[in-house]
């Protein structure tokens, strides 16, 4: 399998991060479509699989650009990528917690849930985790970033991302296990 | 199968999953900030609008201006012979109490005539003087631009007087 290991998430006062600052105009935003329209796909299908809908999603997706953009100027010029989906999984979280509390109040929601005929088994173990679990795993698997960079990236300790991590595995391996 | 072979295998059928996941490529446009349109039509309607309000302004001065000036009555409350009372007066009482008060030099508007007279269109006069007339129903005016006072004789026929003295008979 390709490596999919990433940068460190902050390079903020090396060298390396003082070279893309010097190349990324801040007030730019030609400069910014550049660094992050390429991530815009992903991220949407990244907020799918945390969100399970598919207009949550890209109502998400449109609101972490958008902020993104306006905070353009304070980006370290580190990892983009990160850098967007940090700002996206908290809209999401945000979103999860306004969601629920908007269908408790109302007992319905328009929503386009996403399903997927291929792996169903995995898609519903995936969205029987945790949503903070199910990022970190993703974040950890599919991105390969590091538990300290994602406990950055979600705001809490190492150590909380390395048991949500292994309590993520060790449901999505029964899965695995069953399918056998 | 070990962990470590079902962690890859895992690994690969979740990429695998978010990859047939829906994506989009069209993120929202990052045109720069612009007025509302509703603000910018206002904008080149500026100079319209602002000739507008002088214009305005100024119809409103002119307009005013023809208005007729209302002053307090200079027995009204607050005014300088507040309840003075003069209209119990004779018109000489009442120039002579003005004298005492400041005002030696006063307008008499004199109303004089029949005002039913001629079949009811009336045929009367008003004059102004400076000396007092000897008769007739005080009604005091106001103070002019010029600081006299001006006060109004009813000798009119069929005059009632005015105030306190409204019915009484005519000084």
């Amino acid at each position: 399998m390709e490596s999919l290991r990433r940068p460190a998430l902050s390079l903020a006062g090396t060298d390396a991060a003082r070279r893309r600052d010097a190349a990324t105009p801040r007030d730019d935003p030609d400069a910014f479509e550049a660094a992050v329209r390429p991530h815009y796909r992903t991220l949407v299908r990244r907020l799918v699989l945390v969100l399970g809908d598919e207009n949550d999603a890209q109502d998400v997706a449109q609101d972490a650009y958008l902020k993104a953009f306006r905070s353009w100027s304070r980006f370290d010029g580190a990892d983009v990528r990160a850098w967007l989906y940090t700002i996206a999984l908290r809209l999401a979280f945000n979103h999860l917690r306004g969601r629920r509390r908007w269908l408790a109040v109302l007992q319905r929601v328009e929503s386009r849930p996403w399903t997927d005929p291929s792996d169903p088994d995995l898609w519903a173990a995936i969205r029987g985790l945790d949503v903070r679990t199910r990022s970190a795993l993703l974040l950890s698997v599919v991105d390969g970033y590091t538990h300290a960079e994602i406990g950055r990236m979600l705001s809490v300790p190492e150590g909380t991302v390395a048991s949500w991590i292994s309590r993520g595995r060790a449901s999505l391996r029964l899965v695995l296990g069953d399918d056998r | 199968m070990n962990d470590n072979d079902l962690d890859t295998e895992l690994d690969t059928r979740v990429a695998a999953l978010e990859a047939r996941a829906p994506g989009r490529d069209d993120p929202p446009r990052l045109t720069p900030r612009r007025r509302p349109r509703r603000f910018a039509a206002s904008l080149t309607m500026t100079p319209l609008l602002i000739l507008g309000m002088v214009a305005t302004a100024a119809a409103g001065a002119v307009v005013v201006g023809q208005l007729a000036i209302g002053r307090e009555g200079i027995q009204n409350p607050g005014q300088p012979l507040a309840g003075a009372h003069m209209e119990c007066m004779t018109p000489p009482e009442a120039a002579a109490f003005l004298a005492e008060h400041g005002y030696p030099d006063v307008v008499w508007q004199v109303e004089a005539g029949d005002p039913t007279a001629g079949g009811g269109k009336g045929s009367t006069t008003s004059t102004q003087q400076a000396t007092p007339p000897d008769h007739g129903y005080v009604i005091p005016g106001s103070i002019l631009d010029d600081g006299r006072p001006i006060m109004i004789v009813d000798q009119r026929v069929g005059a009632s007087g005015d105030g306190d003295c409204f019915g009484q008979p005519m000084p």
